[in-house]
């Protein structure tokens, strides 16, 4: 048997000129193809009033999740603008991860590098969702609170409100580590999901046929929990960005000398 | 490159440039900003054709079932408009029916005393009327009684004293010798 290869970044396949297609490419835009043509089919269908447990079924999640958002952001209208990025990478997310348990996804090689890959298996396409995840938290953030408000969210004056300063500071770096955290956590899941499908595979030998469906099965959950994760962090960033300092208690202050003479008055 | 040469690499660019720490786990800036713009793309689609069509009847069905909930609320509300002018209508009814009642009652008794009355006041005429005409006729009777005594003293007086005078002074003697008797 050959030594097992594992590779952390998505591998060129082939290249169009100096266009390099890797290997995640090409299952991705297949499974982002099969899910436009499955969406697309269950819009057409409810538009037309056509219904059958399929259609039910999306119905029910987009209706669930369209609820779920409305509750999350508070404000309707936000939330409906939200709402189409939210649920595209639930569906984009879903989608591309349940296509990594097909058959020949890490065992159809070219030389040695397998040609199908799941997209979430590929940092770039993780780092991009998570990129456009802050960047359009932050967008909605400055058309509610303006280019400067947003920006006071971050730095703040520490003479006046030394506390508060450091709380921005915190916010700013809090930015940057959702952005790694939203990014690696889901590729982390997918690679570590596609190395586990081969190891069993291997390991399990004429046993794969029963262990495969578990592993495949806990796969399929796990897909379905990062996708509903990053649907709902999506949400709760733009959430976050949208709340002011503000909205807590007015009474409530950073300021150490309005703490010291609160304390007093309760003496 | 096998996992286990890329983690060696990973962990030696680590803590050299931040270029050599992305390229290591595969990020390649072009391919990520592709990428990107592709998913953007795949949202505006989307949210373009696909998902106004679930929210529109979403929005159908919330509005119909706000209109059903608003209906049974206006129904309710009716109902209860309806049963308190119900009881209102009973109400009235009822004090009517006691007026009615009461007004029978006291036309009645009204009715019983004159009633009454009138039989008084007949009873009274009719024995007011007997009462005239037995004066009436004692009257009468004395009347006729008074002329038949006259006549009988006219006749007795004329058998005893005789055919002697006429029938003119008899009556004025007779009537003479009455008043004198009284």
């Amino acid at each position: 048997m050959d030594s097992l290869h594992f590779s952390l970044i998505a591998e060129p396949v082939f290249s169009i000129g100096s266009f390099v297609v890797t290997n995640a490419m090409i299952l991705g835009s297949m499974s982002i193809v099969t899910m436009l043509a499955v969406l697309f089919y269950a819009a057409n269908s409810v538009g037309a009033g056509k219904y059958n447990r399929f259609i039910g079924l999306m119905q029910w999640c987009i209706e669930g999740f369209l609820g779920q958002a409305e509750e999350i952001i508070g404000d309707k209208k936000i939330a409906r603008k939200v709402f189409p990025l939210a649920i595209t990478m639930f569906f984009a997310v879903i989608v591309s991860y349940w296509f990594k348990i097909l058959p020949g996804v890490g065992s159809i090689t070219v030389g040695d590098v397998p040609i199908f890959r799941a997209l979430p298996a590929d940092l770039n396409f993780t780092f991009a969702l998570a990129i456009i995840a802050i960047i359009a938290s932050q967008v909605y953030a400055v058309q509610k609170h303006g280019f400067f408000g947003n920006v006071g969210r971050f730095f703040r004056n520490p003479f006046k409100d030394p506390i508060g300063a450091f709380e921005g500071i915190l916010e700013f770096v809090g930015e940057f580590s959702r952005l790694v955290a939203m990014s690696f956590r889901l590729f982390g899941n997918a690679f570590a999901g596609e190395i586990l499908l081969l190891i069993t595979a291997i390991l399990a030998g004429a046993f794969a046929v029963a262990a495969l469906p578990l592993v495949m099965a806990f796969e399929l959950f796990v897909g379905f929990i990062q996708a509903y994760v990053f649907f709902v962090l999506t949400l709760i960033f733009t959430s976050l960005a949208l709340q002011t300092h503000g909205d807590h208690d007015p009474s409530h202050d950073h300021s150490p000398a309005d703490t010291s003479k609160k304390a007093t008055a309760a003496e | 490159m096998d996992f286990t040469t890329q983690l060696t690499v990973l962990a030696a660019t680590a803590s050299g440039s931040d270029e050599g720490v992305f390229a290591a786990l595969g990020i390649d800036w072009k391919m990520l900003i592709g990428q990107a713009l592709a998913f953007l793309v795949l949202v505006w689609i989307l949210g373009k054709f696909v998902y106004p069509k679930f929210v529109n009847i979403i929005d159908e069905r919330q509005e119909k079932i706000d209109a059903s909930v608003k209906a049974a609320e206006n129904a309710e509300q009716n109902a209860e408009i309806a049963q308190a002018e119900v009881a209102e209508l009973l109400k009235e009814a009822r004090k009517e029916a006691k007026d009615i009642v009461a007004t029978a009652k006291n036309e009645a008794i009204a009715l019983i005393d004159s009633s009454d009355e009138k039989a008084k006041v007949r009873a009274d005429k009719i024995v007011a009327d007997a009462q005239e005409k037995l004066d009436k006729d004692v009257i009468a009777a004395r009347k006729a009684l008074h002329n038949d005594t006259i006549d009988l003293v006219a006749m007795a007086t004329e058998k005893i004293i005789g055919n002697v005078s006429d029938a003119k002074l008899d009556k004025k003697i007779v009537e003479t010798a009455i008043k004198e008797a009284r």
